[in-house]
Formats: structure tokens, sequence, C-alpha cells
């Protein structure tokens, strides 16, 4: 079973372009989410990043992050509500509590719970898209030559949770097909098994990393020097020094840049306008829903245009019942 | 759909929550408390309001917060400023915000102090490099002795240690404040002791007045002067400021440990504790953290 985060390239722009250009405009959405604290604004990033994931063909990955993140979004509100008891707005009192004292549920809190929760769902639907689009061995490429220890362990984080995720489910598929007459199978047995496994699975993909060579000093292409070690090192790890640029680079690179300077520009105008305590106050001023605007629109950077499409304007076309447009 | 077994543990869920006070809101009303907000040890008011809708549910900090612009630090435990005067820290001097309750220095934090209705509330803003525990004031009388103090009536004994005439001054100032006195008083009363320091001060809870205001929190000192004792007025930074002379009467109140507060009445000579008794009054006390009196002059301490 293929986990929803697992990258699958497909002919979309967001997968076509650079993983630079990709992490510019992903990572300027997550900039934005932790700059404010707005909930109008965390909004217009999360229909960004919804959006994003979308027209990326990523709604699979999108949809599943949702459902987390609005699932860790409501234990933020229940956690928040019930550790703080500050706001004038009391909705419901429960009495003395063991450890967190006298428990009110105000309705600021579970306002600032609600902000709280909405930046988590907002940075996960975010990192699924990005883990759904951006392809890992690209990502790795790029950062080889800046940081290829890190390259290495990030790409390999990225490839293997999900491969984890996928026996999960295999392992849980497997404990149900056992009937409904069998025992039920405990989170922490299939816990266990599944620590085992990616233990097993971490000790295979080392040797073969060792094998392979990556633990050899001289693995940087820039040693290359002769003319055989240079096209080896090219073979290896792609053009040196050079890069595949995308013709949608540009696009993602101008949003990225576009949405945070727009976020600075805002928060300095006081575009962030939010307060939780004592009472809640929304700011929704020009400067706020402007900024929640671009960045909301933000998300249709990956829409891709469709070809163009020549009519073929013959006589005979038009008369018969061919189909009356031909793609050019 | 869940059974009558179901029904049953949910119905008695909610009524054990009920009955260990839970319940959706925020709770009946309660008597209005009194919301004094002031600088400088009492001498700058900045805001004085009777809040009227406070409910079962409300503390102190929410009290304030509905009536002040205030902002908080450490989780919203704490009150970093009230209507922009902000607590600051420099080597000099040391400025925060401190609130009392009923004239007694609460243990828990604004956030984590329920009313009850009734209260007065008392926040001043003040340099506590000199002494940063005062643990109780008179600036709120006639409260602890009507409304008790941490949400709990507490009964009142006066003790005459001496004081002559001046004991029955405080008895019918109590009375005509509404509060009763017991002849027997239990051991978790609030005390107020009535004589002249050179008997007073054999109190340990009064005796702390001598150790100075880092131990008992009263801007005042007794100094012995042949068989009597004079008093004088301690400035903020502790320093003798004012030379009162042993006919000067003081009214403060203290605290030690856990005990309850104890009030003094009292001065180097009878005539000064009848003229300290004579302070025992709203418009004497008012918002101050003791205060002397010498002839007819009033004196707030600590001396400014």
């Amino acid at each position: 079973m293929r986990s929803p985060f697992a990258y699958t390239p497909r002919p979309k722009p967001l997968q076509l372009a650079s993983p630079a250009a990709a992490v510019t405009y992903l990572g300027a959405l997550v900039a934005v989410a932790f700059l404010y604290s707005n909930p109008f604004v965390l909004l217009a990033v999360g229909i960004a990043v919804v959006l994003a994931g979308r027209l990326a063909g990523a709604w699979m990955a999108v949809r599943a992050a949702l459902w987390m993140g609005l699932t860790l979004a409501l234990l933020i509100v229940v956690v928040n509500a019930l550790v703080v008891s500050r706001g004038t707005t009391v909705w419901a009192r429960l009495g003395e509590w063991p450890v967190f004292g006298q428990v009110d549920v105000t309705a600021e809190a579970l306002a600032a719970g609600a902000v709280l929760g909405l930046r988590a769902a907002v940075v996960m639907v975010a990192f699924a898209v990005y883990s759904a689009c951006v392809d890992p061995d690209r990502v790795l490429r790029a950062l080889r030559p800046l940081a290829g220890r890190s390259a290495l362990t990030a790409t390999l984080v990225s490839r293997l949770v999900p491969v984890a995720a996928a026996d999960a489910a295999r392992l849980r598929d497997a404990a149900r097909l056992r009937g409904p007459g069998a025992a039920p199978v405990g989170k922490a047995p299939l816990a266990r098994r599944l620590l085992a496994g990616s233990l097993d699975r971490a000790v295979d993909v080392a040797a073969t990393l060792e094998l392979r060579g990556y633990s050899l000093q001289s693995t940087h292409p820039a040693v290359a020097v002769t003319r055989f070690g240079a096209m080896r090192a090219k073979k290896r790890y792609g053009p040196v020094g050079g890069r595949r640029r995308s013709r949608y680079d540009r696009r993602f690179y101008a949003t990225g840049v576009l949405v945070l300077a727009v976020a600075i520009a805002g928060k300095a105008l006081g575009a962030n306008s939010f307060s939780e305590y004592p009472t809640t106050e929304i700011g929704s001023g020009a400067a706020t829903l402007a900024v929640a605007a671009i960045v909301a629109f933000s998300g249709l950077a990956p829409l891709r245009r469709s070809p163009r499409r020549t009519i073929a304007r013959t006589p005979r076309a038009a008369s018969t019942s061919t189909p009356a447009g031909v793609r050019s | 759909m869940p059974g009558p077994r179901a029904a049953v543990a949910i119905a008695l869920l909610f009524s054990a929550l009920a009955a260990v006070g839970c319940g959706l809101g925020p709770g009946n009303e309660v008597e209005g408390v009194d919301l004094t907000v002031t600088r400088d040890y009492g001498t700058v008011p900045m805001l004085h309001h009777q809040v009227g809708d406070v409910t079962e549910s409300d503390t102190v900090m929410r009290a304030l917060e509905r009536n002040a612009d205030v902002s908080t630090r450490y989780g919203g435990g704490f009150v970093q400023s009230i209507d922009g005067l902000e607590a600051e820290e420099s080597v000099d001097r040391s400025l925060d915000w401190f609130f009392y309750v009923n004239g007694v220095e609460s243990t828990v934090g604004a956030a984590d102090y329920p009313l009850h209705g009734g209260e007065s509330i008392w926040w001043d803003y003040r340099d506590w490099s000199a002494a940063m525990r005062m643990p109780a004031v008179v600036g709120a009388w006639p409260q602890p002795f009507l409304g008790g103090y941490e949400g709990k009536a507490r009964p009142v004994g006066v003790e005459c240690m001496g004081g002559g005439a001046a004991c029955g001054e405080v008895d019918a100032r109590l009375e005509d404040a509404g509060v009763a006195v017991p002849s027997r008083p239990p051991d978790d009363s609030i005390r107020v002791l009535v004589g002249p320091w050179s008997r007073v001060r054999t109190d340990p809870a009064a005796g702390q007045i001598e150790r100075g205001p880092q131990a008992s929190g009263v801007f005042a000192d007794f100094r012995p002067d042949g068989a009597a004792y004079r008093l004088v007025g301690l400035n903020e930074s502790g320093e003798d400021t004012v030379e009162l002379g042993p006919g000067a009467g003081l009214v403060a109140a203290t605290r030690r440990f856990e005990d309850p507060p104890v009030w003094v009445v009292t001065g180097g000579t009878e005539a000064a504790v009848r003229a300290a008794a004579q302070l025992l009054d709203a418009s004497s006390l008012r918002d101050h953290y003791a205060v002397a009196v010498d002839g007819k002059q009033e004196t707030a301490l600590p001396v400014r």
C-alpha cells in the first residue's frame, strides 16, 4: 500500500519545478503561518496550500494531512481549553482538577487553541504537499554540494517515513485478515513489530549505502579532477554545477518572494492584529484582508495553463460528425 | 442507542460534576467587589471601581482585566502592566504590581485567586527593593475583619495589652464597622493588639516590626528612648525619614508565616495608643500600608 504522502511524479508545474523553487514557494507559505496569528491570514495560508496541493494533483496527500491536521487541531483546542484558564468569557466550570487546579473553559482559550491548531494543520498540509510533490532525489542532488550527509539523512527520512506508514497499514490489514475469531492485536505489539521492521530496514539501507561508497571521503563531484572521474561523477550525480531549470521555476520563485514580502510588509503595517486575552480581538482591517487575499491567491501558482487548441475550420469537419476540435 | 445503564452512568457523572461546582456558563452572580488601582504605596490613585458583574467563576485577574487595560507575563499569571504602567527592574530600583485582597497579600497569582463577592481588591505599583514581602496592609479597613481573607471569613480577636481606654475605642470602632468581636476568640482569629509598644513588642508577630520592613512589611520603627519608645517613620528605601517621637501612634498590619494577619494599634505612650485607635476609620486608613499619627498630624507610611 502506497502512502498518500509518498512522492508521485506527475506532469504538473509543482513537480516539474526545481526543488529550490518548490521549497521557496511552500516555505514562504509556512513562514507566513509562523509569522501570523491572525485567523484570516492563517485561513488564507490554509486555502493556498490546499489549492496548491489540489492543482498539483496531490489531493490524497492534502486530504490525509487535513484529516490528521484537523484532528491535531481539535486536540490542541481541547488541551488549551483545559490548561489555560485565561480570558474573561467563561463558558464552563469544570471544578478543581488534580494537576490543572481550577479549570474554567473560556471562549478566549478556545479561540487561542483554535488559532494554534489551525497553524499546526496548515503547516502539516504544506509539508504533505511538499512530500507528495517534490522529488526527494532531486532535493538530495540539490543539497549535496552544501551538506551531503544532512541531505542524505533528510532524503532517507522523507523516504522511510512513508515506507513505515505503509508497513503499519500492511500490519493492520494482516491483523484484520486473521478473522473475527482471532484475539485483537494491541497497539503495542504492532508498534514493536513496526520498530523491529524499521530497524531491519535501516540496517539494510546502511549496508547498501556503504556498498555504494557513501562512506568514502572523496565523493564530492568537485574532487573528480580527471576527465574519467568527471564523467563518472556526472553519471552518478548529474551535471556538475549545472541545474536543470524548469520553465515553472521563475513563477514559484516570484510567488514565494512576493508572499514573503507582502507578509513582512503587512506585519509592519499591523496586518497581524490579533489578541487572544483577556478578550479575543481579531483584526480585519484593510491590511489584514489584503495580505490574506494575496496569500490565498498564491495557491493558484501551480495552476497549469491548458494547452492552446486550434479549431480545424475545414468545411468538411464542420459539416460532418467528426469532432470539431483537433489538438494542434 | 445507549442503554439504560449508560444513561444512568451519564446522569450520575453530570450530577457528580454539578456537585463539585461544575456547570455551564460563568455561574451565579455574587456580591460586587471593590477594585482600587494605585501607584507608589497608594499615594497616586489610578482607578477606583465598584465592580458589579461578578460571578462565581471570577478571579482577581478577570475582575481587573474587565476594568483596566492589562498585559500579563508568565502565561497570564502575573501582571506586567496596568493602563500602560509597566513593571521595570533596574540596578537602582525594582517596580512591580502587587495586589491585596481584603488587605492581605496573596500567596497565589491573581489568575488563581477566586472571588467570592464583597472583597476589596487593591493593586499597587511600588518599588520593592527595600521590602518585597508586605504581607498585610491597613488600607482596606474594615476588611479583613468583615470578609476575612483567602475566601474564608475569620473571627476577630482584640487583645488589650495595657491599652486602657484605647481598647474600648478599638472595640467600638470595629462594632461600628459591623464586625462582631467575640469575648474568647479562637486561635485562627485575626488579632488586633492594642497597647503601648513596650508591651506589644513582646508578641512574636508584632515584634517583627523591630526587625525592619524586610521582616514585617511595616515602614516604621520604635527606638528605645529611656523607659519609653519613640516612633520613627521610614521611607520606601527603609531609611529613617521622620522622627515622630514618643507621643506618636501607629496603626499597622503584619503577618508571621502563614498565621492570620495581626494589626497593631500602638504608640510610645498610652495617649499615643488612644490617638492610634482613633485612626480606625476608612477616611484615615484608605489606600495606606500603615498610618502614624502625631497629635493631629497623620502620616502615611512609608514616608514620601
